[in-house]
């Protein structure tokens, strides 16, 4: 188990190295950070300053080598835009954002499960189609839309929150339905296409017959089977959140996470702090992905060890 | 009818008549059991035989009042001891308890994800009612009963680290955790190895004679039924055909359909010459004729066998039969 764990972060660590020297490559060798940053009347000779200025006149190994030499100690670069350094300004913002994943997951989660177990129990009844009902809807909105739409109900209307900002639990409630619901639509039918198949098998159908009632054996014995399934699935929402949904949501709900910090360097062509928050988000994917897989090994013992 | 063994310590546990369980499809209604009717009493080990898809599986889950959608019971009635276990409530307390069920194949009907002992625990905690460390005592007695050595160790083991034997023991130890008075066992030895078979079936003798179980041993293999059983039934299309004792089905079958059984298994203790299968392919369930099912495969079919399905019906002391031409009882 320890050899596999050591194994797999090492394998994860490679991916984030491979990830942020492909962004290396998009932000230094497709384009010229200094001209992007400046004005397109600018001359020839205040690129060349501000190619002096950023390093980025030197030889593109030289530059590599700072770039994965300042990865090691966290260096991300100085942002041109607000002068501090690019991964300080990304840390800040940092704890914003993942609250914000961490409430999308909760809601993803506590809807999905119970839904879609009682989805299953109730197969091809009212709750079944009422599920799925919500499931399409929620899929099919675009999760900016959603977060307007509540902002409009719950906010505007209803008052019970804050319509933006972060100001304590409150101010995440939107944001994380915003995200979470097309989420725990997908999760629910997952879980409960998975309950329908497990409930037919041989080990369920001997449950029932030791004298089981249906919603035991639903959640003793095929949701942990469908379990793995469905902590995969969900690290799979996580990695959606990270790299979109919460860009969209953080700038809907004036949300101060890395995603709109990412919008806000885009909007004032910081390239240095635009590849500073690609790579810290690279970086939570993986680390998504190592967790999931160590999720999975201890629900499925028979998991390979590979 | 009387299906006591005659020596009058028997009492009726089991009781189905007419249970008809039916499968939607696009051809209309198919009856995967069909009226089906029998007896299990006390201390009795009826087998009944038949080839795949004869609707053997479908009845034994049935009997438990379960039918996996879109099947359901479309009529009849099952009693356990007098109660009427199509009734949810009944079933609840009968099933597992009253009536366990073995399953075939026993890698997949244990929970790949929870070991020996946490299946163990659940029944014996939820349907038994034991606390605390009795828990843990029974489930080793258990275990030990069905001839598990190492039991402690066992516990913690999950069903994909035990051999195929193995598991139907852990598989049979769940069965008997409520001490059911009786079992039903769904093929139990296909699929293992031909001594393990042996094994299995031994084990199953012996705890059923020492614990004083019945057990309804559902089959395709005359030998299983020869070396295990005292009564016999065959079942063709849903239907039981045959329902002899068990010497009298080996020495005397009638119904052309047991004829045929009979004749398609190799015997080492006489010489009958040429082994013979029977003709034809078992039925395409949705395209059942509307006499005899058997008929189309049947070398003394008639004209009349084509009109409806004949009845089963006595015709000598316990020998039943389903065939226009065994004359019943009393019958010139």
């Amino acid at each position: 188990m320890l050899r596999w764990l050591a194994r797999r972060i090492i394998a994860a660590a490679l991916v984030v190295f491979v990830v942020t020297s492909l962004v290396f490559v998009v932000t230094h060798v497709f384009t010229d950070p200094a001209t992007v940053s400046l004005p397109l009347e600018a001359t020839e000779e205040h690129r060349a300053d501000r190619r002096a200025a950023l390093g980025i006149d030197r030889p593109l190994a030289v530059q590599y080598w700072d770039f994965v030499s300042g990865l090691v100690v966290g260096d991300l670069g100085e942002s041109f835009w607000q002068d501090q350094p690019a991964s300080k300004l990304v840390l800040e913002r940092l704890p914003a954002t993942l609250k914000l994943v961490a409430g999308a997951t909760a809601v993803t989660v506590l809807l999905a499960a119970p839904m879609g177990m009682l989805a299953a129990w109730w197969e091809r009844r009212f709750a079944d189609h009422a599920v799925l009902g919500f499931s399409m809807a929620s899929i099919s909105a675009p999760p900016f839309w959603i977060g307007y739409l509540l902002i409009i109900v719950f906010a505007v209307q209803l008052g019970w929150v804050p319509t933006f900002g972060s100001r304590g639990f409150v101010s995440l409630i939107l944001p994380s339905f915003a995200i979470g619901l097309a989420s725990a639509g997908r999760l629910a039918q997952m879980t409960r296409r998975g309950i329908v198949e497990e409930l037919r098998k041989p080990y369920a159908v001997t449950a029932l017959s030791r004298g089981f009632s249906r919603s035991y054996t639903i959640v003793h014995h095929t949701f942990r089977n469908v379990a793995s399934g469905f902590v995969t699935m969900t690290g799979w929402e996580l990695t959606r959140m990270f790299t979109g949904y919460t860009v969209v949501i953080e700038v809907v709900f004036a949300w101060p996470g890395v995603g709109r910090l990412a919008i806000h360097a885009i909007e004032n062509r910081d390239l240095i702090l635009v590849q500073a928050a690609v790579v810290v988000l690279a970086t939570l994917v993986v680390v998504t992905n190592l967790l999931v897989d160590i999720a999975r090994r201890m629900i499925d013992p028979r998991v390979e060890l590979a | 009818m009387s299906t006591t063994n005659g020596d009058g310590r028997t009492e009726r546990l089991l009781e189905v008549k007419d249970l008809t369980v039916g499968f939607p499809t696009r051809d209309g209604i198919v009856r995967g059991v069909d009226q089906l009717t029998l007896n299990v009493g006390s201390h009795e080990r009826l087998g009944v035989v038949g080839e795949s898809g004869s609707g053997k599986s479908v009845m034994g889950l049935a009997i438990l009042g379960m039918v996996l959608p879109p099947g359901r019971i479309m009529g009849g009635s099952v009693r356990w001891r007098g109660e009427d276990v199509l009734d949810p409530a009944v079933a609840g307390r009968v099933r597992g308890r009253e009536i366990a069920m073995i399953f075939q194949d026993p890698m997949v009907s244990l929970n790949p994800l929870k070991t020996v002992g946490s299946q163990l625990r659940e029944l014996l905690k939820r349907r038994v009612g034991l606390q605390g460390p009795a828990i843990r005592r029974r489930s080793l007695e258990l275990l030990d009963m069905v001839g598990i050595a190492n039991a402690g160790e066992r516990l913690r083991a999950y069903a994909y680290e035990l051999s195929g034997g193995m598991r139907q023991r852990v598989m049979i130890a769940t069965a008997l955790a409520c001490e059911p008075t009786l079992v039903i066992a769904d093929e139990p030895t296909t699929g293992l190895d031909v001594t393990i078979q042996d094994q299995i079936l031994a084990l199953l003798h012996d705890l059923s004679t020492e614990l004083g179980m019945s057990v309804l041993m559902i089959t395709h293999d005359l030998g299983v039924v020869a070396q295990f059983c005292d009564r016999v039934q065959v079942m063709y299309a849903g239907r039981i055909v045959e329902r002899a004792p068990i010497n009298e089905m080996f020495t005397d079958p009638q119904h052309p359909y047991s004829l045929g059984l009979l004749h398609s298994v190799p015997r080492v203790d006489r010489d009958d010459g040429e082994l013979t299968g029977i003709p034809g392919e078992p039925l395409d369930r949705a395209q059942f004729p509307p006499g005899c099912a058997f008929e189309p495969r049947c070398n003394e079919a008639q004209d009349g066998c084509r009109d409806a399905p004949p009845p089963l019906l006595k015709i000598a002391e316990r020998r039943w039969v389903a065939c226009y031409n065994r004359p019943a009882a009393g019958s010139p």
